[in-house]
């Protein structure tokens, strides 16, 4: 049998007069794909009625999808995996609604597929996999495979398929396959449904799997529109933003202070022998002070370069990151930044992107950048919160350990850094979370 | 239908050259994207052009002409269609098609015909009459060949101008029905499974008349068919 993908003619593209290869596939998971780079069409060439479908899937995907997710590009609360799955769901749909028969989309590995994910307790790769079924022969076995080992999840993950085929419903065939181009340059039908689609299943993929009742309550609110994303119970990984300080300090303040004393072998201050009353005439060489300073940026915190050079001043060789993440990122935007590096400070600091997320990783990179006897100071409001912003318990708890094995000292703003350094301490109620966490365990 | 504004770069070319007065030109490439509907229509001002089909029984007399009996014991000498074209009897254009499979007897006489015009002479063996091509004459050849090899060098040299069709001519397209006129372009490219313009035509003519499902099955054979209509049915998405 000859497949005719040319026929199936993506109008979005300008001509092109060479044609497509057609390699013979199978009917499996797998099996056929449509590679746009090479321009071959893999695609079984039997009768069966799963071939047929199969073939069509492959051919909407070649009518339909982006040449790669990247050209799409990819946003920032939307993984990789998830923007594949969300564009298999659509182009079901569209096979679907073309009048092939979706039920045939099965080859008897769902079931498994299921089992294997629940048993796992791999919850965020049973709701990627659930829409690369969703709509076909293969959703109702995969859901039995999961029930088989996690019926608390088949809940939610019914939850979500709802979820992810209202939205659908409510889009004409079309709207579905437009391939015509936003101002931005996205095919149509791929931002308006792919990419809502995808980010539903980033945001539910990365979320805490809910067991409880309420926590599948939660969960379901999570998914209406405008509903906050659930909690997750991890940090977001640690992106340190590639830019690094490029103006030095004042080169008055460098990294060897000189100290007057009243002895030593150096009299760099004979004046002083005539005007001190302690006669500090000698000059004694003194390593200037260093140190790290986590600051939190979360909400509207903003640091001006002023306090940070005001702080460069005190302790000349610090090194100072910035942290704050973007709820729901999954690690597309730098969500920490070095603002000042021994001496070297960033023309303009970062705003940060509301949320905390990631003060875990932040705390462990600035202990693992720390030199022997500094001292390490975070600046914070003892609030510590997960991947999509919700405050944890367990994360603080992690966050209070780091303090107590590493004498973290917590300040309140940078501008009590320089009393921090000077010795003062404040009381760890006012570190909310983290400062209970911290009182409980004394 | 904006697609077909855009009549490619093989088609900008053609009209250029012609434009420009080129006289001697290959057109080569894939079958059914309207080389030979081209080279009968493009340029030509007046009249019609005479066409040429090569094959290995062409004939040098089938070129130039033949004495043929004309009834009651007579004959009459008949000029063919490279002498008529010379003469723009009907017109000043000689097509002549699938050049590449002309015999050698054919090919020497077409060397003569498709000489330059100042180059070429012919005597008619019934007057003795020397005949020149007129000024406005041309030719233009087509081979689906993609390797010139398979035509001599001695007449592939006549024709400096050599432009690859690899698509239909919007012009062509639009004689179609407007749900097939994407596919017919698109469909016009794929090694060893393309579907020629004609043959959407013919399943243009035949689907208004016997439904779709049955001209693809006439057409293409029933397992084709159905894989065909699968994709029209895909491309019309949108």
């Amino acid at each position: 049998m000859n497949v005719y993908p040319e026929i199936a003619s993506r109008v979005d593209n300008a001509f092109s007069p060479k044609g497509w290869r057609v390699e013979p596939g199978t009917a499996r998971r797998g099996g056929a794909r449509c590679n746009f780079s090479e321009r071959i069409l893999t695609v079984p060439l039997d009768d069966s009625a799963a071939s047929r479908v199969v073939r069509a899937h492959e051919l909407v995907h070649f009518r339909i999808s982006p040449a790669s997710h990247e050209e799409g590009r990819l946003p920032f609360d939307v993984d990789l995996r998830a923007m594949e799955c969300a564009e298999e769901f659509r182009t079901n749909a569209v096979v679907a609604r073309l009048g092939f028969d979706v039920s045939a989309l099965v080859d008897g590995s769902e079931r498994r597929s299921g089992e294997m994910l629940a048993e796992a307790g791999d919850w965020a790769e049973a709701v990627r996999f659930l829409f690369a079924v969703l709509g076909t022969g293969g959703e109702k076995p995969y859901l039995l495979g999961i029930k088989a080992h996690r019926s608390e999840w088949l809940a939610p993950l019914r939850d979500l398929a709802k979820q992810a085929k209202a939205m659908v419903a409510r889009v004409s065939l079309g709207s579905l396959g437009d391939t015509s181009r936003d101002a931005e340059g996205q095919q149509l039908g791929y931002s308006r449904v792919t990419i809502p689609i995808a980010r539903m299943i980033t945001g539910a993929a990365q979320a805490s799997a809910p067991s409880t009742a309420d926590e599948v309550r939660r969960f379901r609110r999570s998914l209406q529109a405008g509903g906050r994303r659930a909690a997750t119970g991890h940090f977001a990984p640690l992106v340190i933003a590639e830019s690094s300080p490029s103006s030095a300090t004042s080169s008055k303040v460098g990294l060897v202070r000189w100290q007057p004393r009243p002895s030593g072998r150096y009299l760099r201050y004979p004046q002083r022998l005539l005007t001190d009353p302690q006669q500090r005439g000698f000059g004694h060489k003194r390593r200037a002070q260093g140190g790290v300073v986590l600051i939190d940026q979360s909400g509207s915190m903003d640091i001006s370069v002023e306090q940070i050079s005001s702080l460069l001043r005190r302790a000349p060789a610090a090194l100072i990151l910035g942290y704050s993440h973007r709820p729901g990122d999954v690690g597309v935007t730098p969500n920490a930044w070095v603002l000042a590096d021994r001496r070297r400070v960033v023309e303009s600091p970062p705003h940060g992107n509301v949320g905390n997320g990631v003060d875990g990783p932040a705390l462990e990179w600035a202990i693992s950048q720390r030199q022997k006897g500094e001292p390490l100071i975070w600046v914070t409001d003892g609030q510590v919160t997960d991947a999509h912003d919700h405050p944890c318990d367990s994360l603080s708890v992690r966050c209070a350990l780091l303090v107590r094995r590493e004498r973290i000292q917590l300040v309140r703003s940078l501008d009590q850094v320089g009393e921090c350094l000077r010795g003062r301490r404040w009381p760890l109620g006012d570190f909310g979370r983290v400062g209970r966490k911290l009182l409980e365990m004394t | 239908m904006e697609m077909y504004d855009d009549v490619g770069e093989c088609w900008k070319d053609l009209a250029d050259a012609l434009s420009a007065g080129a006289d001697r030109i290959l057109l080569y490439g894939p079958p059914g994207t309207g080389k030979t509907y081209a080279a009968l229509h493009m340029g030509v001002r007046h009249g019609y052009a005479e066409r040429l089909v090569c094959t290995e029984d062409l004939t040098s007399a089938e070129i130039t002409g033949s004495w043929m009996p004309v009834g009651s014991g007579r004959w009459e000498w008949l000029e063919g269609p490279a002498i008529r074209a010379w003469r723009g009897v009907t017109g000043h254009r000689l097509v002549v098609d699938e050049v590449d499979r002309a015999s050698g007897d054919a090919l020497s006489t077409l060397l003569l015909v498709t000489d330059s015009s100042d180059s070429a002479r012919w005597r008619s063996p019934e007057t003795g009459e020397w005949v020149a091509p007129a000024p406005d004459f041309s030719v233009v050849m087509t081979t689906n060949a993609e390797e010139m090899t398979y035509v001599p060098e001695a007449l592939r040299d006549r024709f400096p101008v050599a432009i690859r069709i690899d698509r239909p001519h919007p012009a062509a397209l639009m004689r179609l029905s407007e749900d097939l006129r994407a596919p017919a372009l698109y469909g016009s490219v794929g090694d060893g499974r393309r579907l020629s313009l004609r043959s959407f035509y013919a399943f243009d003519q035949l689907r208004s008349t016997l439904g779709s499902e049955r001209a693809a099955a006439i057409l293409f054979g029933v397992r084709d068919g159905q894989s065909i209509l699968d994709s029209l049915r895909i491309g019309h998405l949108g």
